[in-house]
């Protein structure tokens, strides 16, 4: 589980960071500002030196909050309490580069991703949206959520990406930040109401959607990415059930599907029932389901067989999709019951093989 | 427009100690056509992908045009790619489709319709503009994906497979627009396919890979006609070369090729370079296009010391053609082409004579062609 920069930060100096709501213009902030604001307000990154001598390190502030990690006097060295200040402010500016100098909903969008994290982290997956991070109302309604994961470090910031998105999903964005190189975007399911022309099915179309997407941010962002997408949900009730959904069809789909960069839920169904059995019996499986099972590894068959399926077992679909001569395939087929004793125009082997193929992508064999 | 160089690249994935991609060196020039082709996994794609900037580039250095652009993010290399998949965002409309990039990119209006609409026409999509992907057909689709490439007017055109998805007819046909469109707009294109038809129809330039290392990179003819090595003969051309196994020796001062049901006598050209390089009394193979088997009686007699005698087992008439797969020459079946007026019978046996002008010799060992290296 990786923290979030505060989780981190609070872990190293051993304190918790505290936040304190504080009215507008009260005695409190306005003795914080002279102490510690140089003239000015105090900022990420500001130092006060509270009347009992601790050390007030200020993370964030703005007119209505502040957020602080009290150290006692001694704990860091100067040099220390230094490098902690200049971290604080670098990393206030990054803070304002993604949502720009007042954009509260940024903000509000990385404390929901926190947020999100921590009820993960704590394994409630079906907790609900607490109303302060419900944006203004904005997860009450249906949305689609997606989850983004980029393969090459990031060095552009989250507004960059956002203005992406809602160019190409040409509406009302949320972008929810989780871990690093890793978003939740929030779309409006206006995106699946068609106004007339060809019906299309929902999950056709997601589909379409995030293959879109994939493709766009690869040419139009930073590179490579995974995507995968979900029916739409209420967010404020079942944002962090999602996400969890969401990382697990990423997971599935890269270690069974590897090179496809777009991961469906509603089709790892089998991959994740695989996944959940021990090793053990996935290999004693494999070892006693074919004769020959390691032909199942050679390039060509495993394309061929791919193919066969992906083509509902047709073998006249299957001999066009592949180029070759009907009677080719056949003897491929052929081939393969004579050497390993399953024929998959038969349906029961046709499963078994289906399965073959697929653990063989999360099993370590025996050399 | 501008080339692109690659100069000693490397792709190493993280957990991997064999490098997929090894001291790639090319120099791809100006409004040149390049194909990479290449068996699954030899490589051809994870090139693109590190030219295009999908793919971290492990060793080595990438130009476009003069600009070395290892660190520089797709978005800004000036490139187009057309991916297998060509997903053609399924909400928008063609125009909007084939805008997108170019709003991005914050382009008047004015501009944006100009650029849509010229390629529209260049493509025969006018008339789609409006319609969603959805009601497209795959062709319509494809070059959809082709118009979203050309609006951008990049310095190079990446295409990866983008005919995969096509069947078979609008595949022929759809090679032949994008050779024409590569003509038209005079631009540099590198495109990567498995299909050797594909490259020997399309490329100027072809570059064999296999293992991530480039077996040869030259012209269509060049590749097919000389060959460097054994994969690179039997990849290229269809059906495939056929080798034969066996051995050189000399008799009254002619090379003899021997094997399982054949002896033949090298052209003195080949046979000087086979002495000058002692492959004489040594185990060789021997590389024979299909085509440059014969039947017609006049060729026949002009080449008494090359013909054969074997079983002709099936007989494919193709019409303008037939492809006759003979046993009793060598160990493995061998095909020839003979033309369709050709009266070879399944099961008969018959005399066939070899072009011995294009024959090819390969070294056992390092799989070399004799005659090319």
């Amino acid at each position: 589980m990786e923290l979030s920069w505060r989780s981190k930060l609070e872990s190293l100096l051993g304190a918790s960071i505290v936040t304190e709501r504080i009215p507008a213009g009260g005695a409190d902030i306005e003795w914080l500002n002279d102490a510690g604001g140089q003239g000015g307000t105090i900022k990420s990154g500001s130092r006060v030196t509270m009347p009992d001598g601790t050390i007030r390190l200020i993370v964030s502030a703005d007119g209505e909050k502040v957020e602080y990690v009290d150290l006692a006097p001694g704990d860091l060295s100067g040099r220390e309490e230094l490098l902690l200040e200049w971290l604080l402010s670098e990393l206030a500016r990054a803070d304002n580069a993604d949502g720009g100098p007042g954009r509260g909903p940024n903000r509000e969008m990385r404390r929901l991703g926190e947020w999100i994290q921590e009820q993960i982290s704590a394994g409630r997956i079906k907790a609900a949206v607490p109303e302060d991070l419900n944006a203004g109302g904005r997860l009450d309604s249906e949305r689609i959520p997606f989850l983004l994961l980029a393969d090459h470090a990031t060095t552009a910031n989250d507004a960059e990406l956002e203005k992406l998105l809602q160019a190409y999903l040409e509406s009302d964005v949320l972008l929810v930040p989780l871990r690093e190189q890793e978003w939740l975007i929030l779309a409006s399911d206006a995106l699946l109401r068609d106004e007339g022309g060809v019906e299309e099915m929902p999950e056709e179309l997601l589909e379409g959607i995030a293959r879109g997407m994939h493709d766009m941010l690869a040419s139009e962002w930073l590179g490579e990415n995974h995507i995968a997408v979900a029916h739409p949900i209420e967010p404020a009730s079942a944002v962090v059930e999602t996400v969890f959904l969401l990382r697990e069809t990423v997971a599935l789909g890269r270690r069974f599907h590897q090179g496809d960069m777009v991961h469906l839920p509603w089709n790892i169904h089998l991959e994740r029932l695989l996944s959940s059995i021990p090793e053990e019996q996935r290999l004693r499986f494999i070892e006693q389901t074919a004769s020959r099972s390691d032909l199942l590894l050679e390039p060509e068959i495993v394309t061929t067989l791919e193919t066969f399926f992906a083509m509902n077992c047709n073998v006249s679909d299957t001999a066009k999709k592949l180029f070759i001569h009907r009677n080719t395939l056949l003897y491929r087929l052929d081939k393969l019951k004579q050497d390993t004793g399953l024929d998959v125009r038969l349906f029961r082997d046709a499963v078994l093989v289906k399965l073959l193929l697929l653990l063989y992508k999360v099993t370590k064999r025996k050399p | 427009m501008a080339g692109v160089r690659l100069e000693h690249v490397y792709k190493r994935y993280p957990g991997s100690d064999v490098a997929s991609v090894k001291d790639f060196n090319l120099d791809i020039k100006d409004k040149e056509f390049l194909v990479l082709v290449g068996p699954s996994g030899c490589g051809k794609s994870t090139t693109l992908r590190m030219i295009a900037g999908l793919e971290e580039i492990t060793e080595g250095k990438l130009y476009i045009g003069d600009r070395l652009v290892n660190d520089v993010a797709p978005k800004d290399r000036d490139i187009a790619m057309v991916f297998q998949s060509y997903a053609l965002y399924p909400h928008m409309n063609v125009y909007q489709n084939m805008a997108f990039g170019l709003k991005l990119r914050k382009f008047k209006k004015s501009e944006i319709d100009k650029r849509v609409r010229e390629a529209a026409k260049i493509l025969d999509i006018e008339h789609l503009l409006d319609r969603k992907p959805k009601a497209l057909s795959g062709g319509q689709r494809q070059r959809v994906a082709l118009g979203r490439a050309i609006v951008r007017e990049p310095q190079v055109f990446l295409m990866d497979e983008p005919l995969s998805n096509l069947d078979a007819k609008l595949r022929t046909q759809m090679r032949a627009e994008i050779s024409k469109l590569a003509k038209r707009l005079e631009t540099t294109v590198i495109y990567v396919t498995h299909d050797q038809i594909e490259a020997m129809t399309m490329g100027d330039r072809i570059v064999v890979m296999k293992d991530g290392v480039i077996q040869q990179a030259d012209t269509p003819e060049t590749l097919y006609n000389h060959p460097i090595n054994m994969f690179v003969a039997g990849f290229i051309g269809s059906p495939s070369m056929n080798f034969i196994k066996g051995g050189l020796y000399e008799r009254d001062g002619a090379v003899h090729f021997k094997a399982d049901g054949l002896d033949i006598v090298l052209t003195e050209g080949k046979a000087s370079i086979i002495r000058e390089k002692g492959y004489v009394n040594k185990e060789v193979i021997l590389g024979v296009r299909p085509e440059d088997f014969h039947d017609e009686p006049i060729f026949m007699d002009a080449s008494p010391n090359s013909i054969v005698s074997a079983l002709a087992e099936v007989v494919e008439n193709l019409g303008h053609e037939k492809n006759v797969y003979l046993a009793g020459l060598g160990t493995d079946t061998v095909i020839a082409r003979l033309d369709g007026r050709s009266d070879v019978k399944e099961g008969a046996n018959v005399k066939l004579a070899i072009d011995m002008n294009k024959i090819h010799i390969f070294d056992p060992e390092t799989e070399l062609n004799v005659f090319e290296n």
